[in-house]
C-alpha cells in the first residue's frame, strides 16, 4: 500500500515539477526578490546571512565566559543589542535557520539526502581556508554575497556594484586556482 | 567504441564539470562518459554543458541523491 502510494508519488508530473526537479533560475530569481521585499518590509533590514554567523560565534565565546563587547566589531551600540537579544530574537539567525531547516526539507522530500564521504585530504584543506577566506572576507567587506552584493544592489547602493564587479575578478582568479591546484 | 566511467562522488562544483570536460576531449566520437556525482549542482550544469556541446545525454538517478550522467560523444 505505501510502496504503491510513494511509486504513484515518485510518477506524478506536479511532484517532479515542484519537488523533484531543479526549478529554473528565473523562478529561484523572481521567489529570491520578493523574500527579499518581505525581508525588508518585516524586520527593517536587507537580507544578510553571514552577520549572524559572527553572531553565534560571539554568543558561543560569551557562554564559554570570553568577553566580546569590547571587540571593536561588537562595540557599536547596534552590535551591542543584537547581542543583547540573544538568538532567539534576531531575525537574521531565525532566518539562517530556516534556511538550514529548508534545505533539509527539500532534499528530503526529493529524496535526495546523502551523507558524502570526504574523498581526499585536499578537500579538507580547501574547504577549511575557503570557509576561513570567506568569513574574515565577508566581516571586513561588511557583508557577504547577499547582505553585500544582492541586499546592496537591491536598495540601489552603488557599494553592492562595487562588491559585484570584484567578486567577478575574484571567482575569475579563484576558478584558475582551483583548476590548477585542485584538479 | 569505449566506455569510460568518471567518479566525481563526494566533489563539489564545478570540479565535477572541469573533470567531466577534460575527460570527454580525450575521448574519440560514438565513445561514453559516464560521470558518477552527488552534488545537486552538478547535476544541472554537467547535463547543461554536455547537451549545449551537442552530446547525446540521458541522466539515471542510481540512489538517494546520486546520479550517473551518461554522455555520448557525438561530435
Amino acid at each position: 500500500m505505501l510502496k504503491k502510494f510513494s511509486e504513484a508519488v515518485a510518477k506524478n508530473e506536479y511532484y517532479k515539477l515542484w519537488f523533484k526537479d531543479a526549478w529554473p533560475y528565473i523562478t529561484g530569481a523572481v521567489l529570491l526578490s520578493i523574500f527579499q521585499i518581505v525581508t525588508m518590509a518585516v524586520s527593517g533590514n536587507p537580507w544578510g546571512v553571514s552577520t549572524a554567523f559572527a553572531n553565534w560565534g560571539a554568543w558561543i565565546l560569551q557562554a564559554l565566559g570570553v568577553s566580546v563587547e569590547k571587540w571593536y566589531f561588537f562595540s557599536s551600540e547596534g552590535a551591542l543589542a543584537v547581542l543583547d537579544r540573544g538568538l532567539l530574537q534576531d531575525p537574521a539567525s531565525m532566518r539562517n535557520i530556516g534556511v538550514i531547516f529548508g534545505a533539509l526539507f527539500s532534499v528530503l522530500i526529493a529524496s535526495g539526502f546523502k551523507i558524502k564521504k570526504i574523498k581526499t585530504k585536499k578537500q579538507v584543506v580547501a574547504a577549511i581556508l575557503g570557509g576561513t577566506l570567506m568569513g574574515y572576507g565577508a566581516r571586513i567587506a561588511f557583508g557577504c554575497n547577499i547582505g553585500a552584493f544582492f541586499s546592496g544592489i537591491s536598495v540601489l547602493s552603488l557599494s553592492g556594484w562595487v562588491f559585484a564587479i570584484f567578486i567577478f575578478l575574484g571567482a575569475i582568479v579563484g576558478s584558475k586556482l582551483l583548476v590548477k591546484y585542485f584538479m | 567504441m569505449k566506455e569510460v566511467t568518471l567518479d566525481c562522488l563526494g566533489e563539489a562544483c564545478p570540479v565535477p564539470l572541469v573533470k567531466a570536460q577534460k575527460a570527454l576531449e580525450d575521448l574519440a566520437i560514438g565513445d561514453v562518459l559516464i560521470v558518477s556525482i552527488d552534488h545537486s549542482c552538478a547535476m544541472k550544469n554537467v547535463p547543461e554543458w554536455a547537451r549545449e556541446a551537442g552530446h547525446n545525454v540521458e541522466i539515471e538517478e542510481v540512489d538517494d541523491g546520486e546520479w550517473e550522467v551518461v554522455i555520448e560523444k557525438a561530435k
